[in-house]
């Protein structure tokens, strides 16, 4: 029996996960987790980085509707990840490898379980493909 | 007297526009080809690489070097020429990032081989013949380089130390780059040699712009009559302006057809596809989940307009198969 | 004792490509062969983009002929959308193509071909060059062409954006108009241009023509090749670059075949051999019968000569009366003669500067009706022009949002290349005898490739670039026996 576990990154928004209980508690219940203070800070390209690093998933968890402490990172983030969707296909990255959660969990204490449910979802997908380099090279980049 | 600095300029898998670029430059050429040795230009003159081999290591003052690396002759050019010269210029989209047959990196060899010579409609090829890198005809041998899996950007192959950016580089920066080698004085090593800004700083449809871009719609070019004054972006017409390099002199703005990114990124961005997907996210108007998804599903072929120029440099540089 | 001579790389053309010639005990000629050494795959890398990109994105195909490809994809995106480009749009598009036919055609002939014959082909390598001509001749012609070139390439920057990279091509239009300011200098251009044409027929005339030794070269068996010839021509047969039907005649002259390029696949077919890059054009219906000329062919060629040999005129009424003048000159029509393609490209040359003089004398040219705006998505469009160097087809098929899944794409140096590669081995085989292979004699093969004007970037959708040019004889064991090098 295979027992590949996906690499999964968690991007969270302090404002609205884990923000009453302790970061360090969080941080050994969660694998590469990243807290940020909102879920529009999350740029494409950290999110292609991830992907570039070995990521087999990437997770960003932000606030509700209305509920962004900067007004509106939430919807930003949101309008970043369907267009990523569109172009991570072209890279032949499946779009359920990369999620946006809304919602509110003071505590974080769904962060975990959150994480462990899509990485059940694209263990079935398996690792993302590597590409083979061709260039036998002692150069850069 | 001093010898003339030695220059070499030499095409990989380019298409030839960037050395057209050169001859551009018209009597600014005679005053070049004045002030230094051209050792090398396979176009216009008949120079080897015999004659380049012969040299000592940076014997070569400059080298400039426009195209990309798709096969095994292209990478032994460049570690040739990167061995003899002091310098390397890499000129053009194509050296730079890889250009626009870096497109190549979201299909495959086999997929490439399989149309050309087996699947397209004129092909008559019965005894199922594809290129071979050694093939016997008649009981003579003849080789062929070899095709790589992917296309490289100059700087994926060899180190690189200077960059001219543009599809091709436009004859006033290439007098400007040619002037400061000559006149050393060149800026910092790694530097691209065209402005830092996006386009849209310089673009005349600026001044038009409004302070908010909302866009419930994206139109493509051949459905509207593009107003030639307002900013394209506003119009729904996907235009790369905020997230290219400045420095074309909005070549193709003025004939009214949007930016396509030969500039590649500005200062200080890898992924100019990833900076552009983002600022496209932020002048979409929707309010929910299904209105974004409706706007952005609408979007034909996304990859192709983000990285048009760019893919092989891009972060993820390569289709996954 | 066999032995193979490489050319590698060859010079004075766009692109790479070598070429293998080899020996047989007695050191003659046994075989030739030109192979292209380059592909980038735009055929696949294209699909999945929008239609009316394609445009933007062929011209990097050949940077050296970027404007028919930008032009045959517009014609192929009318096609696609069933629309007819408005009076005015038309007149842009071949303001545009006759600019850049007479740029291309002239650095070729003055800066690549040129040095054979003002200075001999067997001469010092090192003044075999544009600047070597301009010392011999005596004029600044080197900066007549630049400044011929300049000029027209400002026509080409006003309408396309770059001339190494057009842009702009819309399906029914062209997205930029033009100002009767604009048209003032237009005009200049194009009455210079005339001029230019003529001085450059003249200078032919005297340094090729009236040269006794040159007319026999140009005469002789070892530049001649018996093929079929294919070019496009409007309702009259004259020679038309931008519209009209594609006609093929047989060696003798007979016409073979006249019909609409949409049908181009039931014509033409693509060979593939291991030894190169390009696919082998021929004549489908014959059926593709190796690297001969002659009885049995299948082989034909496309550009200037080809394109004179099948019309049965010229547009322009100069043009006209050198084309009557050259056919009187070399003995009738068709030529076969190689290196009367050299001739054929100065009077095209002439055309194209008369037809230009037209368009810009022309009222409708400065109109702002450029957009046809009635599209209607038919999934497949082919366009279809001839490009300075020969026939050139843009073939593509979308889905319902007009977004390409599949392209082909014939370029004019890919229907040569297997003319030229034969081309190449009779020039070959009558000028390297024996064991003494001397530097001038392989500048007399090569003589035979550049009447040309090869384009193997285009010739493979490729990539050119590579080697410069050595040539080894090496014996059948490939040992190296002797280096020759030129320069």
């Amino acid at each position: 029996m295979s027992s590949y576990e996906p690499k999964l990154v968690c991007f969270s928004c302090k404002f609205g996960w884990g923000y009453l209980n302790n970061e360090e508690t969080l941080a050994k219940q969660i694998k590469n987790w990243v807290p940020i203070i909102c879920s529009g800070k999350v740029d494409s390209s950290h999110i292609l980085t991830a992907f570039r690093q070995g990521a087999d998933g990437v997770l960003i968890l932000g606030c509700r509707g209305g509920d962004c402490h900067y007004q509106d990172g939430n919807y930003e983030a949101r309008k970043r990840v369907y267009l990523l969707h569109r172009i991570l296909e072209s890279y032949g990255i499946e779009k359920e490898r990369l999620k946006i959660e809304l919602s509110i969990d003071p505590e974080g204490s769904k962060i975990p379980q959150l994480v462990k449910e899509m990485s059940d979802r694209i263990a079935k997908l398996g690792p993302v493909k590597k590409i083979g380099e061709h260039v036998k090279t002692a150069a850069v980049a | 007297m001093a010898d003339k600095p030695k220059v070499a300029i030499c095409w990989l898998g380019g298409c030839g526009g960037c050395d057209e670029a050169v001859v551009d430059i018209n009597e600014v050429l005679l005053r070049v080809a004045n002030a230094t040795d051209l050792v090398l230009w396979p176009v216009a003159l008949d120079f080897k690489y015999d004659h380049i081999e012969a040299m000592r290591d940076g014997e070569i003052a400059l080298s400039i070097i426009n195209g990309n690396v798709r096969n095994s002759d292209q990478e032994e050019v460049a570690k040739l020429l990167r061995k003899k010269s002091q310098l390397v210029l890499a000129f053009g989209a194509c050296a730079c990032f890889g250009g626009t047959p870096g497109l190549a990196n979201f299909t495959t060899k086999e997929d490439i081989f399989n149309w050309v010579y087996r699947d397209a409609p004129t092909v008559v090829n019965p005894n199922g013949n594809y290129p071979q890198l050694k093939s016997q005809v008649d009981g003579k041998e003849l080789t062929l380089p070899k095709f790589y899996e992917q296309v490289f950007a100059l700087n994926q192959v060899i180190n690189v130390d200077y960059y001219l950016p543009g599809c091709p580089p436009p004859p006033y920066l290439v007098m400007n780059a040619v002037s400061a080698v000559l006149e050393g004085k060149l800026p910092p090593k790694g530097s691209t040699l065209s402005p830092h800004r996006a386009l849209c700083d310089t673009c005349p449809r600026n001044k038009t712009k409004p302070s908010r871009i909302a866009l419930k719609d994206i139109k493509r070019i051949h459905e509207v009559e593009a107003d030639p004054d307002s900013c394209f972006l506003t119009q729904g017409i996907i235009c790369l302006g905020p997230a290219t390099r400045s420095g074309c002199g909005e070549s193709c703005i003025s004939i009214n057809i949007p930016c396509r990114g030969c500039f590649g990124p500005v200062e200080g961005v890898v992924d100019s596809g990833a900076k552009f997907l983002s600022a496209l996210a932020s002048i979409i108007d929707a309010e929910d989940d299904e209105e974004m998804k409706k706007v952005i599903n609408k979007i034909d072929d996304p990859a192709g307009y983000f990285y048009r120029f760019s893919l092989p440099v891009s972060l993820l540089k390569k289709k996954r198969f | 004792m066999a032995k193979k001579i490489t050319i590698n790389p060859i010079t004075r053309l766009e692109g790479h490509g070598k070429i293998e010639v080899f020996l047989d005990d007695k050191g003659n000629v046994e075989d030739a062969y030109f192979q292209v050494v380059e592909l980038r795959g735009f055929e696949r890398f294209c699909i999945g983009r929008p239609a009316e990109e394609m445009p933007r994105i062929v011209p990097n195909i050949c940077g050296v002929c970027p404007t028919p490809h930008n032009m045959a994809s517009t014609k192929a995106l009318d096609d696609l959308y069933s629309v007819e480009p408005t009076p005015t749009a038309k007149l842009i598009r071949q303001l545009h193509l006759n600019a850049f036919y007479l740029e291309d055609h002239y650095i070729h002939f003055f800066f690549l071909a040129a040095p054979d014959f003002v200075l001999g082909p067997d001469s010092d390598p090192a003044l075999r060059n544009i600047v070597g001509l301009v010392n011999k001749v005596g004029i600044d012609i080197g900066g007549k062409v630049i400044d011929v070139r300049k000029k027209c390439r400002e026509i080409i920057k006003l309408i396309a954006s770059k001339p190494c990279h057009p842009e702009g091509g819309l399906p029914g239009g062209v997205p930029r108009g033009i100002t009767e300011e604009e048209r003032k200098w237009i005009k200049e251009t194009a009455d210079f241009s005339v001029e230019f044409a003529r001085f450059a027929l003249e200078i032919f005339k005297q340094v090729v023509l009236d040269n006794k030794e040159y007319l026999k070269l140009v005469l002789s068996d070892a530049y001649k090749l018996n093929t079929y010839y294919m070019g496009m021509v409007d309702e009259s047969k004259r020679v038309n670059f931008y519209e009209g039907k594609l006609r093929v005649v047989d060696p003798s002259g007979a016409e073979y075949a006249l019909f609409d390029y949409r049908d181009y696949i039931s014509h033409i077919g693509e060979w593939v051999e291991p030894w190169t890059y390009v696919r082998l054009t021929h004549l489908k219906k014959i059926g593709w019968n190796g690297l001969r000329d002659g009885e049995g062919t299948s082989l034909y060629r496309v550009g200037p000569l080809a394109r004179l040999n099948v019309a049965e005129g010229m547009l322009t009424p100069l043009a006209q009366k050198e084309y009557e003048s050259m056919f009187d000159t070399l003995g009738g029509r068709p030529s076969h003669h190689t290196l009367a393609y050299h001739w054929a490209r100065l009077i095209e040359a002439l055309q194209a500067a008369e037809h230009m003089q037209r368009i810009a004398n022309d009222p409708l040219l400065t109109s702002k009706d450029i957009r046809n705006m009635d599209l209607k998505l038919k999934r497949r469009g082919i366009g279809c022009l001839e490009a300075a160097r020969g026939t050139l087809i843009h073939h593509y098929e979308t889905d319902d949002r007009g977004i390409i899944t599949k392209v082909n794409l014939i370029v004019a140096t890919q229907h040569n290349a297997a003319p030229i590669s034969l081309s190449v081995k009779k020039a070959a085989q009558a000028f390297v005898k024996g064991p003494e292979v001397k530097e001038g004699l392989l500048n007399m093969v090569e003589m035979a490739f550049r009447p040309y004007d090869p384009c193997l970037a285009c010739a493979t959708h490729a990539l050119p670039g590579e080697m410069p040019l050595i040539v080894n004889i090496r014996d059948k064991h490939g040992n190296l026996i002797r280096s020759v090098q030129r320069h």
